[in-house]
């Protein structure tokens, strides 16, 4: 990321703290505390109680993504490539695909238990659809006259995936990660309020049973960090790995 | 020697079956040029893509050096109308990926392509991506491509098509320079009259009315000193629009 990248980030935090600020000011409710009173509380508990609790939603996070990876890329890549895997794929992901995922969350919890499983799978699911879309319409834009140089000099399937099909269908796939994040960052939150005392989600609604606002904006704070951590990661590896985008 | 013997290629529809090309004979000495011409759907494309083997089921025979074509045997360089270059590959990787998969180590020569870059200009465009070239700058990019593999055949789709009229006769002349010092077989299709002139030692007449092959002409014009300003250039030229026009007319006349 360039520097003046980085200051715009500085800028927009600034910003949006100086308005928390005011809004404080005018309400002078508990219910917004000041940012500065938010800044000192978490600097006191981060290291002792929310630590703990960002690592166990960015594991799930990590976990549920790499999930939809690995299935949703091969996926992806038989349905855009093979227009009869499509044809017969296409009708099942169109149909699921609508489906509000939390709305599946009580049947999962009942199949995989309150646990870890079942807040990793609704992740999963959440990010799967959009990569699976995501590859198959990437590869599917590619000009069949592009890879006609490549058949002719008797490229096989892996020539074909390494030189062609990963490298056009990866921008739309860091696309697809990227808009399926924020949907899933939401659902994580509401999935942890139920069945554990770890992950962000638990620490706020914990924070807001107790009336302890203070906690609950570090919270909402770390969880928004958490975010712009997981966002620039991908701005910087699609940067890394697009770059004859940016040319 | 390339040599196409009897070969017809039908695609199916939903409801029937289209004869895209029917009984098609010709036969290319080594180190010849064949320009294919004809209007538009009268399969020429299909005739390309047949002999480059991309197309699984036709009738008839294709050999290349005497064996049945196959691209995993023979280097068969193909040109696309778009080139065909991958937007995420720098110049030099692009010219590389041929001899990457037909996996010749022996052609990664750097001195070849560092040779071949410079005699089509763009020896300092190296580390660019095509989407920082211009439109005849990508067109030698994907010259030096298929020239670098030294290939049995080279077949190129509606080569210089899609260039400004100045820029597409000076890559003709590239070209042909080109094509004397690798001696390579090649058949190009091109929906100009004129490039069909100026490129092919031999150019087929493909009919949109039958399929088939409706002339070969032996081009006496082909390698003549500044032949595009020749009155013959021009005769020669209104004759073979003549010839392609005649077809269309039957098509018309049919219906």
């Amino acid at each position: 990321m360039g520097k003046s990248v980085s200051v715009w980030y500085l800028a927009a935090a600034v910003f949006l703290t100086i308005v928390w600020w005011i809004a404080s000011e005018i309400v002078q409710l508990p219910i917004i505390p000041s940012p500065l009173l938010v800044a000192e509380n978490m600097s006191d508990i981060f290291m002792d109680y929310i630590a703990i609790h960002s690592i166990y939603s960015l594991w799930r996070i990590a976990a549920g993504l790499l999930l939809a990876v690995v299935v949703g890329l091969p996926l992806g890549v038989i349905m855009g490539y093979f227009p009869k895997w499509d044809r017969f794929l296409s009708p099942l992901v169109y149909l699921t695909y609508p489906i509000p995922k939390i709305a599946l969350l009580p049947i999962l919890m009942l199949l995989f238990g309150v646990g870890e499983s079942s807040k990793i799978i609704m992740i999963f699911l959440i990010i799967l659809f959009q990569v699976v879309v995501a590859v198959r319409d990437g590869i599917r834009a590619i000009p069949r006259e592009t890879l006609y140089p490549l058949y002719s000099l008797g490229a096989g399937f892996k020539d074909i995936f390494f030189e062609v099909l990963w490298p056009a269908s990866l921008p739309k796939f860091i696309t697809a990660i990227r808009v399926a994040l924020a949907t899933a960052i939401s659902v994580l939150f509401f999935t942890e309020t139920f069945g554990t005392r770890y992950g962000m989600g638990y620490f706020i609604m914990d924070a807001w049973l107790r009336v302890n606002y203070l906690e609950m904006y570090s919270g909402i704070v770390v969880l928004s960090l958490i975010g712009l951590v997981l966002f620039t990661t991908i701005d910087l590896i699609e940067q890394h790995a697009c770059h004859w985008q940016y040319k | 020697m390339i040599k196409v013997e009897n070969v017809s290629v039908k695609y199916k529809t939903d409801s029937d079956m289209y004869t895209a090309i029917a009984n098609v004979n010709l036969e290319i000495p080594d180190g010849g040029t064949c320009a294919v011409i004809g209007p538009s759907g009268c399969g020429k494309s299909t005739l390309l893509k047949c002999i480059a083997g991309l197309i699984p089921e036709y009738e008839g025979q294709v050999y290349i050096n005497g064996e049945e074509v196959n691209p995993r045997v023979q280097t068969i360089g193909f040109m696309p109308q778009n080139y065909g270059l991958l937007p995420w590959k720098t110049v030099v990787d692009n010219i590389r990926l041929g001899m990457k998969i037909k996996k010749a180590p022996e052609l990664l020569d750097r001195n070849v392509i560092k040779q071949l870059m410079r005699q089509l200009g763009i020896e300092g465009l190296g580390h660019r991506y095509p989407v920082e070239l211009s439109g005849g700058q990508q067109q030698r990019v994907a010259l030096a491509r298929v020239f670098a593999l030294q290939p049995d055949v080279l077949l190129m789709d509606e080569p210089f098509s899609a260039l400004d009229a100045i820029t597409r006769e000076e890559m003709q002349d590239i070209f042909l320079n080109l094509w004397r010092k690798f001696n390579v077989s090649t058949i190009f299709v091109t929906h100009y009259v004129e490039e069909a002139l100026y490129l092919g030692q031999k150019i087929v007449v493909l009919s949109a009315h039958t399929g088939g092959i409706s002339q070969i002409v032996d081009n006496p014009l082909f390698g003549g000193k500044d032949i595009r300003k020749k009155q013959e250039f021009f005769e020669m030229g209104l004759k073979l629009r003549n010839l392609i026009k005649k077809d269309w007319n039957q098509i018309w006349e049919n219906q």
